[in-house]
């Protein structure tokens, strides 16, 4: 029997409107006349993605890549179609974001597992995890500010990886810091996987890394989709391409 | 109708994050300053000793109001204005304000305004304690009126959430706007009652006019507590005027928000 769908595009189209000035911008808010360009990032996009999977995007930038992955964490929205997530969403694209700079290290674990939706029990529950994973020792009550950029990274990384997602998402995330954290990260992404009800969404340009993680490949080209299907066959397409 | 449920959703779900949101907001706005948050309190005391230093003591004009010295009448008004004030040019960058969670991961904007007004009234709520302290060493303690305050904080606390959803949308939209609204907000100060009594003037309309202006409801409100000694319903032209007021700014904050919500994003 085959798992439900966790993420599904229906003819997703995203479109940037790109307008010559802000005041342009502002105008156009009350007329349709101001004159903008288009940019459309995905165009016509349709896919499925079940609940366990593993799926690897492929494509050169600009395709379109980021942009979905946006689009899967609910941070930016489609022009038209419908996207269609089910499921807690963990994205390891943006490390620090939502971090607040002026609170310590274990106050932004909380604040941001609270975004995530998770209640105190929760929070208290992954909190070791998170500062042991991170391990960036007696800053964690420090405030953010005075941290490196890789500590943020760091503790970002431990905050997404730990708080139990449904579905990962993850963009070239797994080069934070030295080799050693490097190694650390692949191997809790791993140890995810082996859960067989976690759903990853890759962006890689490092073809073996994606062969490792991943079983299906979806190729992209200025927003449209050119290939879809095993691994393997994903990467013989797009390296025949280039 | 669905973007009124939309936003009410948000914060029914967020609810106890709201609560978060505005401690944190209020902690960033004074940490890193060695007096802290005790700035805020700071300032308001300036303005209050400059206007009993002013009034009392250098010009020794302006008379006193139903046998309250003048400052006293002009503090009465100026505490929810101190609030005001914040509010109609920092719920304008409320959302620009926050910018680092809106373009980089899923977040209720919509909870936005509510959390950074919340975060204000805290300090409008020392204020206000400072000031019944103050009243009370001129020997007028609160009474009975007192009750109304809740109802007025209310309202401009409502007001001042759909004002800050509908101007923080615009001005992350366009920066344009944002510094249209810091050059009006003096004039929302002077076409206002804070430091003129709208009821003494002769015309008939250009009262009703002003009574427009939420702030000139709201700062006469706290004034009819502290000095006038009336209760709210006893001028229903006012509570009209705001009524409508609010409706217009409610249609223009659904308005904005609808328009703008998907956009956001991908414009800041």
């Amino acid at each position: 029997m085959e798992n439900e769908v966790v993420v599904r595009f229906d003819n997703v189209t995203k479109l940037y409107k790109l307008y010559k000035s802000s005041r342009a911008r502002f105008k156009g808010l009350f007329s349709k006349k101001v004159p903008y360009k288009e940019n459309r990032a995905v165009k016509n996009l349709s896919f499925e993605v079940r609940r366990g999977e593993s799926v690897a995007l492929f494509g050169r930038n600009g395709a379109g890549k980021s942009t979905i992955l946006k689009m899967v964490t609910g941070v930016t929205f489609p022009t038209e179609g419908e996207v269609y997530v089910n499921g807690k969403v963990s994205a390891l694209l943006e490390l620090s974001a939502g971090f607040d700079i002026e609170s310590t290290g274990r106050e932004n674990i909380s604040f941001k597992c609270s975004l995530m939706s998770m209640n105190e029990e929760e929070i208290k529950a992954v909190e070791g995890d998170i500062i042991k994973f991170a391990d960036i020792g007696d800053y964690i009550d420090q405030p953010l500010r005075s941290y490196s950029s890789g500590m943020k990274a760091r503790l970002g990384f431990a905050i997404n990886v730990n708080a139990q997602p449904d579905i990962l998402i993850v963009d070239e995330a797994l080069s934070v810091g030295d080799k050693a954290f490097q190694k650390k990260c692949k191997d809790k992404v791993a140890e995810i996987m082996a859960d067989e009800d976690v759903t990853l969404l890759f962006v890689t340009h490092s073809l073996t890394t994606a062969q490792d993680f991943c079983s299906r490949g979806i190729v992209l080209e200025k927003g449209t989709k050119l290939f879809d299907g095993p691994i393997e066959e994903a990467i013989e397409f797009y390296e025949a391409k280039n | 109708m669905n973007t009124i449920k939309e936003i009410l959703d948000e914060h029914l779900q967020y609810k106890e994050q709201i609560i978060k949101l505005a401690k944190s907001d209020l902690v960033k706005t004074y940490r890193g300053a060695a007096l802290g948050w005790s700035w805020a309190i700071i300032k308001p005391l300036i303005t209050l000793f400059v206007f009993w230093f002013a009034f009392s003591v250098g010009l020794r004009s302006g008379k006193p109001v139903e046998g309250y010295p003048f400052f006293l009448w002009l503090e009465a008004g100026f505490l929810p204005w101190f609030f005001m004030q914040e509010m109609i040019t920092g719920g304008a960058g409320c959302i620009r304000k926050y910018s680092h969670l809106v373009t980089k991961m899923k977040f209720p904007v919509s909870i936005i305004p509510t959390y950074v007004n919340l975060s204000h009234l805290f300090i409008h709520l020392i204020i206000l304690g400072i000031t019944f302290v103050l009243f009370a060493a001129f020997g007028h303690a609160p009474d009975i009126y007192a009750l109304q305050i809740p109802l007025y904080m209310f309202m401009m606390l409502v007001f001042f959430i759909v004002w800050s959803l509908f101007a923080g949308m615009l001005s992350a939209l366009s920066k344009d706007f944002q510094n249209l609204v810091t050059a009006l907000s003096s004039a929302i100060f002077w076409m206002s009652g804070i430091i003129y009594n709208v009821d003494d003037i002769p015309s008939r309309w250009v009262r009703i006019l002003l009574k427009f202006n939420p702030v000139t409801v709201i700062a006469t409100g706290y004034r009819r507590v502290f000095i006038y000694k009336k209760w709210f319903w006893t001028d229903k032209v006012s509570l009209v005027c705001f009524a409508i007021t609010l409706t217009v700014a409610i249609l223009g904050a659904l308005w904005a928000y609808r328009k703008l919500r998907k956009e956001i994003p991908d414009v800041l």
